[in-house]
């Protein structure tokens, strides 16, 4: 059949598709372009005096210069390693329970394990965390249980600690990652993974030769959603963590709550877009070139395979 | 933790036990904290964390106080606002980029829904507060004054993103024939749409309002930045409580909002088990197609 | 800057009588003029006989109010209540700034050397003092201060003071200055140390431990406390938390608590080991403040915001609420009233007339935005 006795109708009907986006498209100029622009702006300026938030006067780059100094560096290096070690852990933690998941549990059962992993997440997070807090204070229930065991005699506190940080960044972060490890999972036909074995391959080789590489995408989806909340979220981190939880958005939080200087607040956000963007592209680029080098080890294996004797 | 395989004798079962056994123990993390809070909603004490005995008078007081109740109620309206917004925006946009996928405007929007899902919370925050100023006060539209459009406006950003790829995922998953089948026995498009695409299209976007719905409800960052004062949502009136002591009434209110959100979702689950099987269930929780 | 402020708002009434008649004079004058003033405008100016607002907002301390009390107003005047927290006045002020007039607030209430800026730019609604009759209830010593002459934009609500709290069971020695306090921190209290979330706070410690005037400018000094804060301190440091009373006190989180005195009172009042904690006005100086009832600019309820500020200037409200914040009023015969109710811990709201003569105010100056910047570097640092 071809398309051209049904020209006409074929765009009247492809036009107002295409005309379908604008209304997202005005939506997101209005309240996303329009403000990131702003904020572009304005770090381009100056704070004029103790009690203007920023000016526009002189054009400069002298914030940019101000946001990379030893304040933000330090505390980004403190953001990236909690960044990196969350997203870690909760592709670590995730991806077995998403496999087991996807593969082991019994299709009609699936529903209620994934409200189960859902669930909590609808309780509102602070709650959620403050729920560890309670379990971790020195008075709370964890310490109280250790010393009637005998464990130890004085109260502990496992709050405000790098360890509390970790675990409340875990805790909030992998339902987002299970989430889309899961429908990468399920995608895959099982009848793949029987080849595989039937072929004669273990399951260490399976599972990283068939399953992990058809789930790349999720994963990728995975790290992506934990990654990127993760380094600009404040809450989190402090509310476990203290001190010990202050992430880079808490500073660039501050200079728009406390100390009024929107120039040098928004070059730090600036920043971050541009350091966040810049991990993400590397680690693609990583992803990439590793996947490449298996593929090729692989073509060469399969190679040596045909050249060589049969199994 | 290893998973316990060994090579030989009976490794799968050993495997599949330790798969199970991590899996029961990763449910177990995630509901300890909600125990807890649970539990020590019926501290009768004055802070949530100092057990003096058991008592009911937190959800008495939590139902009491004005303040709770309005920061509850202002986060279901914003939550319902956002939401609305995003699944019509994203359903729209979403078909339009799946069934016109080359246009200029379609690699537009890709590129900038893209770009919405990568900024974080503190830079759209940050961005939002001086703009929603300058258009209420500078530009006079005293609507952006409101608190409850602020929060709409701010929540609907994200949450179209997500809805426009959940039901672009969809729709490239279905090939067009009914549609053009439709539009060959000359149905009227709009009628095309509600009897054909929609149905197809039902999942997704179900997924897409739930998510938007609940990340509205969580949102804590670009809501302290745009929030008005006496349109304080939940999460920033919890993130206020948590420095200023935090008493058995947030634990009492989170849990009757656990309450309603399983009666939610087993309503969900009931409706969509009658219209298209489990698999549609598993599918809306998830976002799947 | 004048170094040797003496405080004069604490100097008891009888003592400085002379001075202050002409200050209550003058304020009779004020007060006599303002219904004229109030009748040009058109207003009704209906002091207390109950405003049409529904609710009040209020962007304050954190439980700086006693909720019995806001009860009790909201049935007898029928205005509402609500209040959001924040930790410290450039928290407050900046967000005032950057809504331009649409925070939606009614009520802040700043501490008084932040009061003429935010005057001048226009944040601060002026006070309608026909509408305030009992002002004159407000001890002549804490009207017409410094920085708001005429009580035109404030008025006293609490003055109080810094100092920290410490748990006996862990540091079993004497802390007295603020000197042992950081002895404290780096030794038995490393780790399990708070401080309070406000810049000017954070940096006043170490003026306070040497000498130095607490809001100094001298570059060097700066630069010491930035070394000292940076990296001698924040290592320590387990949390950034302007109220430990809220919870902190009362659940042992912390060991060692950098806090205001009233605060420090309510945590040690909710403990259920009072003689665990020991509150500590360390020397050789500390901190002094005032902290004022303010009508936020563009403020739709000025009425009902009047009422609730001449409300709680009532002696017996009052009282109510010294007792629940721990800071002392400036009603006059506040503290009488509460001696004679024996309140918990009095002592910590009504320091001595010793412990007074170490006390002292601070300035907003030029050197505002690098304190701020020191603790944003000290907090990178703790997190590190």
């Amino acid at each position: 059949m071809t398309s051209a006795h049904r020209g006409p109708r074929t765009a009247w009907r492809a036009a107002p598709a295409g005309l379908l986006a604008t209304p997202a498209l005005a939506w997101i100029a209005l309240f996303f372009v329009a403000p990131v622009g702003l904020v572009f702006w304005y770090s381009l300026g100056r704070k004029p005096g103790l009690y203007q938030t920023h000016a526009n006067d002189v054009l400069t780059l002298d914030r940019y210069r101000e946001a990379l100094g030893d304040t933000f560096m330090t505390s980004f290096a403190g953001t990236l390693r909690i960044g990196l070690a969350g997203t870690a852990l909760c592709l670590a933690i995730g991806l077995p329970f998403a496999y087991w998941l996807a593969v082991k549990v019994r299709p009609h059962r699936r529903f209620v394990v994934l409200a189960l992993v859902l669930v909590p997440f609808w309780t509102n997070f602070l709650i959620r965390t403050i729920g560890w807090q309670v379990v971790l204070s020195p008075e709370g229930f964890a310490s109280r249980a250790l010393q009637s065991l005998g464990v130890t005699d004085a109260p502990f506190s496992m709050l405000f600690t790098r360890g509390a940080v970790l675990l409340g960044v875990v805790y909030n972060y992998l339902p987002m990652m299970i989430l889309p490890l899961y429908v990468a999972l399920d995608r895959i036909d099982g009848s793949l993974r029987e080849a595989s074995k039937d072929l004669g391959a273990n399951r260490w080789r399976t599972m990283a030769q068939v399953t992990l590489p058809l789930a790349r995408p999720g994963i990728a989806a995975g790290l992506l959603l934990v990654f990127i909340p993760l380094m600009g979220d404040y809450v989190t981190a402090a509310v476990l963590g203290g001190a010990r939880g202050t992430m880079v958005g808490q500073l660039v939080a501050s200079q728009f709550q406390q100390a009024q200087n929107w120039a040098l607040g928004s070059a730090m956000a600036v920043v971050l877009i541009l350091v966040i963007a810049v991990t993400i592209l590397a680690t693609a680029l990583a992803g990439a070139v590793c996947t490449w080098l298996l593929t090729r080890r692989r073509r060469s294996e399969l190679a040596g395979l045909a050249e060589g004797s049969p199994a | 933790m290893t998973r316990g395989w060994r090579p030989g004798m009976s490794g799968r079962p050993m495997a599949d036990r330790a798969l199970n056994v991590w899996g029961l123990l990763v449910i177990a993390f995630l509901f300890t904290p909600i125990a807890v809070i649970v539990v020590y909603s019926f501290n009768s004490g004055r802070l949530l964390a100092s057990w003096e005995g058991f008592g009911f008078d937190a959800y008495a007081a939590a139902l009491s106080n004005a303040d709770i109740v309005s920061a509850v109620s202002v986060s279901v309206r914003a939550a319902a606002g956002a939401a609305l917004i995003a699944v019509v925006l994203g359903t729209l946009c979403g078909y339009a980029l799946a069934r016109h996928p080359g246009g200029r405007i379609g690699r537009l929007v890709t590129a900038l829904l893209a770009l919405v899902l990568v900024t974080p919370e503190i830079v759209s925050g940050v961005a939002l507060l001086p703009w929603f100023v300058s258009l209420g006060v500078d530009q006079e539209l005293s609507l952006f004054n409101s608190g409850w459009v602020r929060l709409v406006v701010a929540h609907s950003l994200f949450a179209t993103a997500v809805v426009t790829f959940l039901v672009r995922a969809r729709m490239q998953g279905m090939d067009s024939s009914l549609e053009e089948a439709a539009a060959d026995l000359y149905t009227p498009p709009l009628r095309r749409f509600r009897l054909i695409t929609l149905p197809i299209l039902m999942p997704s976007v179900l997924a897409g309002a739930l998510m938007a719905f609940t990340l509205s409800l969580d949102n804590t960052i670009i809501s302290a930045f745009v929030q008005v004062s006496g349109s304080t949502p939940w999460p920033v009136y919890v993130f206020s409580a948590v420095r200023a002591g935090l008493r058995p009434e947030l634990a009492a209110m989170s849990a009757v909002m656990l309450l309603l959100t399983l009666a939610a979702l087993a309503v969900v689950a009931l409706v969509l088990r009658r219209a298209g099987g489990s698999k549609d269930a598993v599918n809306a929780l998830s976002g799947v197609r | 800057m004048t170094h040797n402020e003496t405080p004069r708002l604490l100097a008891p009434a009888a003592r400085v009588a002379g001075l202050p008649r002409r200050t209550f004079l003058a304020g009779l004058a004020a007060a006599a003029g303002a219904p004229l003033l109030a009748a040009c405008g058109g207003s009704s100016g209906s002091g207390g006989s109950g405003s049409a607002a529904a609710e009040l907002r209020a962007y304050s301390w954190s439980a700086y109010d006693d909720p019995k009390v806001l009860a009790e107003f909201a049935a007898k005047y029928g205005p509402k209540v609500l209040v959001d927290s924040y930790s410290s006045n450039e928290e407050m002020i900046a967000k005032l700034a950057a809504a331009k007039g649409t925070s939606g607030y009614d009520i802040v209430i700043p501490t008084g050397v932040f009061v003429p800026q935010m005057a001048a730019n226009g944040l601060l609604e002026k006070l309608d003092h026909s509408k305030l009759p009992n002002l004159a209830n407000l001890d002549t010593a804490f009207r017409n201060q410094e920085w708001d002459k005429g009580n035109t934009y404030t008025v006293t609500k609490y003055w109080g003071t810094t100092g920290f709290v410490y748990d006996t069971k862990v540091i079993t020695r004497d802390l007295t200055t603020w000197d042992d306090f950081f002895d404290a921190a780096a030794r038995e209290a490393s780790g399990k140390t708070s401080l309070v979330d406000d810049p000017g706070e954070i940096c006043a410690m170490l003026c306070f431990a040497r000498g130095w005037h607490q809001s100094t400018t001298d570059k060097a000094q700066l630069d010491q406390i930035e070394t000292f804060l940076v990296d001698t301190l924040a290592p320590h440091i387990a949390a950034f938390d302007s109220s430990p009373g809220s919870s902190a006190i009362p659940q042992g989180t912390h060991v060692l608590m950098h806090c205001w005195n009233g605060d420090a009172r309510r945590g040690i009042l909710a403990s259920s080991e009072q003689d665990r904690w020991k509150w500590v006005l360390p020397g050789p100086k500390t901190n002094l403040w005032m902290d004022n009832w303010a009508i936020v600019k563009g403020s739709k309820n000025a009425d009902a915001a009047h009422e609730l500020i001449n409300y709680v200037l009532d002696p017996a409200v009052a009282v109510k609420q010294v007792d629940f914040v721990g800071y002392g009023s400036g009603v006059t015969g506040s503290e009488e009233e509460a001696r004679k109710l024996k309140l918990g811990q009095i002592d910590m709201i009504f320091p001595s007339a010793e412990q007074l003569a170490t006390m002292y105010t601070g300035v907003i100056n030029e050197g505002q935005e690098r304190r701020m910047a020191i603790v944003n570097r000290m907090k990178a640092k703790a997190g590190a």
